[in-house]
């Protein structure tokens, strides 16, 4: 394959088309194209794209969900392709992820949830209002890595602290790390609570990244 | 003509309350409980904050009906038409001039981004403001919507019902590199126009902003809306001190960014509170500088 298919997925992605993403996707792997090449040169450039320009103002969140899912779609068809070839992609490891109890908001905290899928993550949503107990236990069958805690009430945020307090009395074989975030947490409320924070979906990406390195 | 309506739309500047959510979990709201429980559980406590705005100076209080919603209150199991009307009750004991029922977003999103439907938005608002017309309200403010779509359904089931009751809209913007937009990229002057072209009393901005880019957003869309304007903005950003989460912003800061607000704007605002953080102390202080500045409420209509 030449260079210039994985801009197609790059553009796929951008577009937010996940028809198209899909197809190149299937048909790369047909052709046995060099998948890890095409995840790196075109579907991680393309959702970085999309990071910006929502950044900027040029996209919002319906853009950016279709951007990550679009990635994901491509990525679902990769997978299987790359474990059957012997090649891996770096193993980014599993991520248990909800809203903390007593907090219905939920978007920031899908839209997390969908950029670290899209990036190759093992993600188990939970969705809203997720007690201490169920982050604990979900992530203790899967042997979690990552713990992400969205918090969108400062009346809520409290919950993480003690979401952090509890993955570090129940000494999960896994040694999970905390990733918190959402509207009124800050870089200083994950330091005092001794978590990880990230301000928004991507960095969320990145911030899970350097924790498994 | 109903004497809200005539307020709003003649003047003079009308002087709304500040948070109650954010009162109710200072006097003890456990997180996780929808603040419409106490409507029933706590009815004094909730009393006692509207009585505080009307003490501050408050002319008009909203009831305690922002997520009194079928949708929205189905996920706690509560039923949502009593909750509504002793709400409404409520807010009328404080003995305040004039009672807004709040109608806020369901929770549910459209795809991509969610999995509701516009049925479900229709449904649910439908319901909500069919109680809340029966009950005794000056005014009904459909507030915190991030998606123009869904405060369109709303608005449109409140208006199916009702062509008289005045309706304020309020939308809830993000201050990004090329203007203010909704969360779902709707822009500040076209989606207020779209609001007030679709029969909406007052339209207007509350909560994400502090008043200070409340006061930007306010200019920017002033002179370019062709109803009245309203504006709640929060105190500031939410911070984690000693005491408990407090909000950055003092009640003078804020006072004199809507003092500014309200000197720019003129006639073109209709009415003026606050939003998450603010509290009475914030209405006080803000009725007090625009009484200092001679801006006593009046407002000769153009």
């Amino acid at each position: 394959m030449s260079r210039a298919s994985y801009s197609d997925f790059e553009r796929a992605v951008v577009d937010g088309d996940k028809e198209k993403a899909e197809k190149l996707a299937r048909d790369f792997v047909e052709a046995g194209g060099d998948l890890l090449a095409a995840v790196e040169e075109g579907l991680v450039p393309g959702i970085r794209k999309v990071g910006e320009l929502w950044e900027e103002g040029e996209y919002f969140l319906p853009e950016l969900v279709q951007g990550a899912e679009a990635m994901k779609a491509a990525m679902g068809l990769f997978n299987p392709a790359l474990s059957i070839g012997n090649r891996q992609l770096p193993d980014t490891g599993k991520v248990v992820i909800g809203t903390v109890e007593g907090d219905l908001h939920d978007i920031g905290k899908s839209l997390v949830a969908t950029m670290l899928s899209a990036n190759g993550f093992e993600v188990y949503d939970l969705g809203s209002e997720v007690s201490i107990d169920t982050f604990l236990q979900k992530a203790a069958e899967v042997r979690a890595q990552i713990i992400g805690a969205s918090a969108l009430l400062t009346t809520t945020m409290s919950k993480q602290r003690d979401l952090a307090r509890a993955i570090e009395q129940s000494a999960l074989p896994s040694r999970p790390i905390l990733m918190v975030g959402g509207a009124p947490t800050s870089q200083s409320w994950a330091e005092e609570i001794g978590a990880a924070y990230a301000e928004n979906a991507l960095q969320a990406v990145s911030v899970a990244r350097s924790h498994l390195q | 003509m109903n004497d809200f309506l005539k307020r709003l739309e003649d003047g003079p500047l009308l002087l709304l309350d500040g948070g109650l959510g954010t009162g109710l979990m200072e006097r003890g709201l456990p997180a996780g409980i929808p603040p419409e429980t106490w409507t029933l559980e706590k009815p004094e406590e909730l009393l006692d904050i509207h009585r505080a705005y009307v003490d501050a100076g408050s002319e008009a209080v909203h009831a305690n009906t922002f997520g009194a919603n079928p949708v929205r209150l189905a996920k706690y199991g509560l039923e949502f038409q009593h909750l509504n009307i002793q709400a409404v009750q409520l807010a009328r004991q404080s003995g305040a001039p004039f009672v807004i029922a709040d109608m806020g977003p369901t929770g549910e999103y459209l795809p991509p981004v969610g999995k509701g439907d516009v049925n479900i938005w229709r449904q649910a608002f439908e319901a909500q403001a069919r109680v809340l017309l029966e009950a005794d309200v000056d005014a009904i403010h459909i507030e915190t919507m991030s998606d123009i779509r869904e405060a369109h359904q709303a608005l449109s089931a409140l208006r199916n019902l009702s062509t008289k009751i005045p309706v304020m809209v309020s939308l809830t913007f993000d201050k990004k590199k090329k203007g203010f937009f909704t969360a779902f990229g709707d822009p500040l002057v076209e989606s207020m126009q779209s609001l007030a072209d679709h029969g909406a009393t007052v339209v207007g901005a509350n909560c994400s902003l502090a008043s200070s880019d409340m006061q930007e957003l306010a200019l920017e869309a002033s002179g370019r809306v062709h109803v009245p304007l309203v504006f709640q903005p929060n105190a500031g950003k939410p911070e984690l001190t000693e005491s408990g989460t407090q909000y950055s912003q003092l009640p003078d800061e804020f006072a004199a960014d809507m003092v500014t607000m309200v000197k720019s704007l003129g006639n073109r605002l209709a009415a003026i509170g606050g939003c998450c953080g603010t509290d009475p102390r914030h209405i006080q202080a803000l009725k007090k500088l625009l009484e200092e500045n001679n801006i006593a409420f009046r407002r000769i209509n153009p």
